[in-house]
C-alpha cells in the first residue's frame, strides 16, 4: 500500500447520524436549536483539522432518512464559509423535519411517545456512502460513523440494525455513539462494542461540543495512542423475530439463528420444522420377531 | 559524502523560529491560526481542539494521562510542537509545577472561527469593475505555464529561452542553494537543485517560499510580514480578483514576485489593478502538513525498464531526462528507458535512488497507481543495486606506514592516529597502519619525537 502513504495518517471521513425524532426533542433537556449549533461547530472543527477531511450528516426521522450535509459539495474554500454552511444545513434540516412529519402522518400510524427514529435506515445510508468511497480507489479518507441518538431503541428494527452493525464490522468502520437522551441504547452499545467505536453518554448536555471535540473528533490513527472512554457494560439482549420485543431468554432456530420468545413448530424465517417424531426403537425387535 | 536533504527543514520550523512577540502578532489573523493548526501532527491537533474552550491552565501531569503510557514519546512530540509554535504556553505556579494554557489570541480566533466563521482576508473586486476575468481553466494553465517556465529556467539556466527573465530578487532566491554561479561560468544546478526538481510541487513551492523569506532580511523586509501574507494568500478564493490598493508596499512587491511563479495573475484595468490567486496559491496552506496533492500521475514503468510518460509537458521530459534515456518525444507521449548509464548520471548529480523511485511512484499513471507496487519491483530493486554498486568503493587519499622497529612504537603510533580520528586501517600482526594523507606530516613529527 505504498500509494496510501501519500495520504497523511489523520485524513478522515466522518458520517454523522443525527436523531431528529420530534417526539424526543419536544421533551429533551437541551433544545434542538442548541443541539444543532453544537453539531455544526463539531462539523466545522473536523473540516478545520485537515483540508482533506470529509464530513457527511444524515438525519434520521420517524419515517425517513436523508443526507442533509456533504462537505464535498461545499466550495473550494471549505470551512472558511462557516456561516453559509450553517444556513444551508439548517434549511435542509428544516425541510427534512417537515417532510418526515408529513410522511409519518400519511402512514396512518399514530406515533406514541416512545416511537423510535429510523436508526437502521440511517446506518444503511451511511454504509452505502462509505462503500462508494471505498470503491473510488485505494486513496481515501479513513471512514467512521458517529450516531447522535436521543430516542429509545425500536425493537422492531433489531434485525436491520444488527445487519448494519455486522456490515460495518466487516468493512472495519467503527461506529461511535453519543447518547443525548436519558436512556442508554442497547443497540448502540452493541454497535460500538462490536465495531471498536466509542460509546458515551455525556453527563452534561450543555457541554456537548466539548464531549464531541474531546472524544469523537479524534482520528482513527490517533485513537491507538489515547485513553478513550470505555463502556462499563453492554446490554446484549436481543429482540424476538415474532413480536419484535426485547427478550432475556428465548428460542433459537438451529438453522438460521432466528430468535423467538415462544416455542414454534416451524421457523417463520427459514421454514424449518421443529416437531419431527423420532423413530420408535422399541418397534424394531418386534418386526424381527 | 553526506546527503544533504533539501526537505530536511520544513516551512513551519521557520515559523516556529520566530520570536514570541512576532508569533503572537501572526495569530492576530484567524487564517494563520488555521494554517498553523493544520500543520500540526495529528495528536497535537487533537490537543489543540480539546483545549479550544478551556481557559484555565491544565497541569502537564494531567495531560500525560490523556495518552497510554507506551506512547509517552508521541505525547512529548505533540506538546513540544504546540509549545514551539506558541499554540500552548507554559505556565509555572508557585510550587514550580508545569501547566499548559492555550495562547489566548489563537484560542479566541479559533473559537470565533468555529462559531461565526471567518471573514475573507479581503473582499473581491465586483465583476462590474473587472469585466472579464480568466476562467478557472485559463487560470490553471497560466499557473502551470509560469511554474514550468520557472523550473525549466533552473534546468536550462545557461540558455535563456523565450526571452523570459526573472526579477533580481527571484534570481537571488534561485541562487541560494539551487544554482551555483562561479565567475565567468554559466550557472549550473547544484546537488540540491537536482533534488529539488524531483520533489513534489507543493514541497517545491514551500522550499522557494522559505528561501524567499530567508532572503527577505537581506532586502530589508520583515520576514513576519511576508509569512503572514503568504499564509493569508492561501485563504483567498480561487479565481476572484483582489485590488492591489489593499496591499502594503511589501505585499505589493511580493505579489509581483509571486506572479512570476504563477501563484497569482496580475491584471490591469482602466483605473485599478488587481491580482487573481491561482490553485498554486490556494494550495499553500493545504500543503503545510504532509498531505498529498491530488495531482494525477503520468508515468508507466514496465518490467523491461521501458518508461512511458503520457504528458504534453516539456518540463516532464527534462525531468525524466535527469535519470533516464529519453528516446522519443511525441506530442503527448514521452518514451524512454531506465538504463545504468542514465542513472549513473543522476547519481553523480547528487540524486539518490530513493528520490528517483519516490518520484516514479508519486507520479504513477492512474492505471498503474493502484497496483501494488506501482513501479515494478525488479526496476526499483535494480535502481537501488546500481546505486550501491557505485557506492561500493570509496576512495580516500592515505599514507601507509610499515617496518616499525618495535611493537611499542607501533602501538603508540596507532593510538596517536586514532586519537586524532585519522586512523583508517591497522594490521597489528605485521605492524602496518594507514592514516589519512593530511595527517602524514603530524605523524612524521610524532615519529621524530619518539626516536
Amino acid at each position: 500500500m505504498a500509494s496510501s502513504k501519500l495520504y497523511s495518517d489523520d485524513v478522515s471521513l466522518a458520517v454523522v447520524v443525527v436523531d431528529t425524532n420530534p417526539l424526543f426533542w419536544a421533551t429533551a433537556a437541551l433544545p434542538f436549536a442548541d443541539f444543532f449549533a453544537h453539531l455544526i461547530h463539531y462539523v466545522n472543527s473536523l473540516l478545520l483539522l485537515n483540508h482533506l477531511n470529509h464530513v457527511v450528516v444524515i438525519a434520521a426521522g420517524l419515517s425517513s432518512c436523508t443526507y442533509i450535509f456533504d462537505s464535498s459539495d461545499a466550495s473550494a474554500s471549505g470551512a472558511a464559509d462557516v456561516a453559509a454552511t450553517f444556513a444551508k444545513a439548517s434549511r435542509k434540516m428544516d425541510e427534512f423535519i417537515a417532510e418526515d412529519a408529513r410522511a409519518t402522518s400519511s402512514n396512518g400510524s399514530v406515533a406514541d411517545g416512545n416511537a423510535a427514529s429510523l436508526l437502521s435506515g440511517a446506518l444503511s445510508l451511511a454504509l452505502c456512502y462509505i462503500q462508494r468511497v471505498f470503491r473510488s480507489g485505494t486513496r481515501h479518507p479513513q471512514p467512521r460513523i458517529l450516531c447522535l441518538q436521543g430516542s429509545p431503541d425500536g425493537p422492531e428494527q433489531y434485525v436491520a440494525v444488527m445487519n448494519s452493525i455486522f456490515s460495518a464490522q466487516r468493512s472495519m468502520v467503527p461506529i461511535d455513539s453519543c447518547i443525548v437522551g436519558t436512556q442508554d441504547s442497547a443497540f448502540l452499545q452493541q454497535a460500538s462494542y462490536i465495531t471498536g467505536g466509542v460509546y458515551l453518554k455525556p453527563q452534561e448536555l450543555n457541554g456537548l461540543f466539548q464531549y464531541l471535540a474531546a472524544v469523537f473528533a479524534t482520528d482513527l490513527h490517533s485513537r491507538t495512542f489515547l485513553r478513550l472512554p470505555k463502556t462499563l457494560g453492554v446490554d446484549f439482549r436481543a429482540s424476538c423475530f415474532c413480536h419484535k420485543k426485547t427478550i432475556d431468554m428465548g428460542y433459537v432456530c438451529s438453522v438460521c439463528l432466528s430468535i423467538f420468545c415462544k416455542y414454534h413448530k416451524k421457523c417463520s424465517t427459514c421454514g424449518s420444522e421443529f416437531n419431527r417424531v423420532m423413530p420408535d426403537l422399541n418397534s424394531v425387535p418386534d418386526q424381527r420377531q | 559524502m553526506p546527503q544533504v536533504m533539501v526537505v530536511a527543514r520544513n516551512f513551519m520550523d521557520m515559523v516556529a523560529a520566530l520570536p514570541a512577540a512576532k508569533l503572537d502578532m501572526l495569530y492576530d489573523s484567524a487564517f494563520i491560526c488555521e494554517a498553523v493548526l493544520r500543520s500540526l501532527p495529528p495528536l497535537a491537533k487533537k490537543y489543540a481542539l480539546q483545549m479550544l474552550y478551556v481557559s484555565a491552565p491544565v497541569a502537564a501531569a494531567a495531560m500525560e494521562e490523556w495518552v497510554l503510557d507506551e506512547y509517552a514519546a508521541k505525547h512529548r512530540v505533540a506538546i513540544d510542537r504546540l509549545l514551539q509554535l506558541r499554540v500552548f504556553v507554559e505556565v509555572r505556579d508557585r510550587r514550580k509545577e508545569v501547566s499548559y494554557k492555550m495562547n489566548q489570541k489563537f484560542q479566541g480566533n479559533m473559537q470565533k472561527y468555529l462559531v461565526d466563521g471567518g471573514s475573507l482576508p479581503r473582499e473581491p473586486i465586483p465583476s462590474s469593475v473587472t469585466a472579464r476575468l480568466p476562467t478557472l481553466a485559463e487560470l490553471e494553465s497560466f499557473a502551470l505555464e509560469q511554474w514550468e517556465c520557472f523550473l525549466l529556467q533552473l534546468i536550462n539556466s545557461s540558455q535563456v529561452e523565450r526571452g523570459t527573465s526573472f526579477s533580481s530578487s527571484m534570481m537571488r532566491t534561485f541562487q541560494r542553494g539551487l544554482l551555483s554561479s562561479r565567475d565567468g561560468e554559466a550557472p549550473r544546478l547544484t546537488e540540491n537543485g537536482f533534488q529539488f526538481l524531483l520533489m513534489e510541487t507543493n514541497a517545491q513551492l514551500w522550499y522557494i517560499m522559505r528561501e524567499y523569506i530567508s532572503s527577505a532580511e537581506e532586502r530589508g523586509v520583515d520576514p513576519t510580514e511576508l509569512i503572514s501574507f503568504l499564509l493569508e494568500l492561501s485563504f483567498h478564493t480561487l479565481g476572484e480578483a483582489y485590488s492591489l490598493n489593499t496591499l502594503t508596499d511589501v505585499q505589493r512587491n511580493a505579489i509581483r514576485d509571486l506572479a512570476e511563479l504563477g501563484l497569482v495573475k496580475l491584471q490591469q484595468g482602466r483605473k485599478d489593478s488587481w491580482f487573481i490567486p491561482t490553485k498554486l496559491a490556494t494550495n499553500l496552506s493545504a500543503s503545510l502538513s504532509d498531505s498529498s496533492s491530488n495531482k494525477e500521475g503520468f508515468v508507466v514503468v514496465e518490467t523491461n525498464f521501458r518508461m512511458y510518460a503520457y504528458s504534453t509537458s516539456r518540463l516532464h521530459c527534462e525531468i525524466l531526462r535527469l535519470f533516464s534515456r529519453v528516446e522519443y518525444q511525441l506530442p503527448n507521449l514521452i518514451v524512454g528507458s531506465i538504463t545504468k548509464e542514465s542513472l549513473y548520471g543522476a547519481f553523480e548529480n547528487g540524486i539518490t535512488a530513493e528520490q528517483i523511485i519516490s518520484f516514479l511512484q508519486q507520479n504513477a499513471h492512474p492505471r498503474v497507481a493502484d497496483k501494488i507496487p506501482a513501479v515494478p519491483e525488479n526496476v526499483t530493486d535494480q535502481i537501488r543495486l546500481w546505486e550501491t554498486d557505485r557506492n561500493r568503493v570509496d576512495m580516500t587519499l592515505s599514507h601507509l606506514y610499515e617496518d616499525f622497529p618495535s611493537k611499542d612504537m607501533f602501538d603508540q603510533c596507532c593510538d596517536y592516529a586514532r586519537d586524532h580520528g585519522c586512523l583508517l586501517w591497522e594490521d597489528a600482526k605485521k605492524m602496518r597502519l594507514i592514516v589519512r594523507v593530511e595527517f602524514h606530516s603530524e605523524m612524521r613529527e610524532f615519529l621524530r619525537r619518539l626516536r
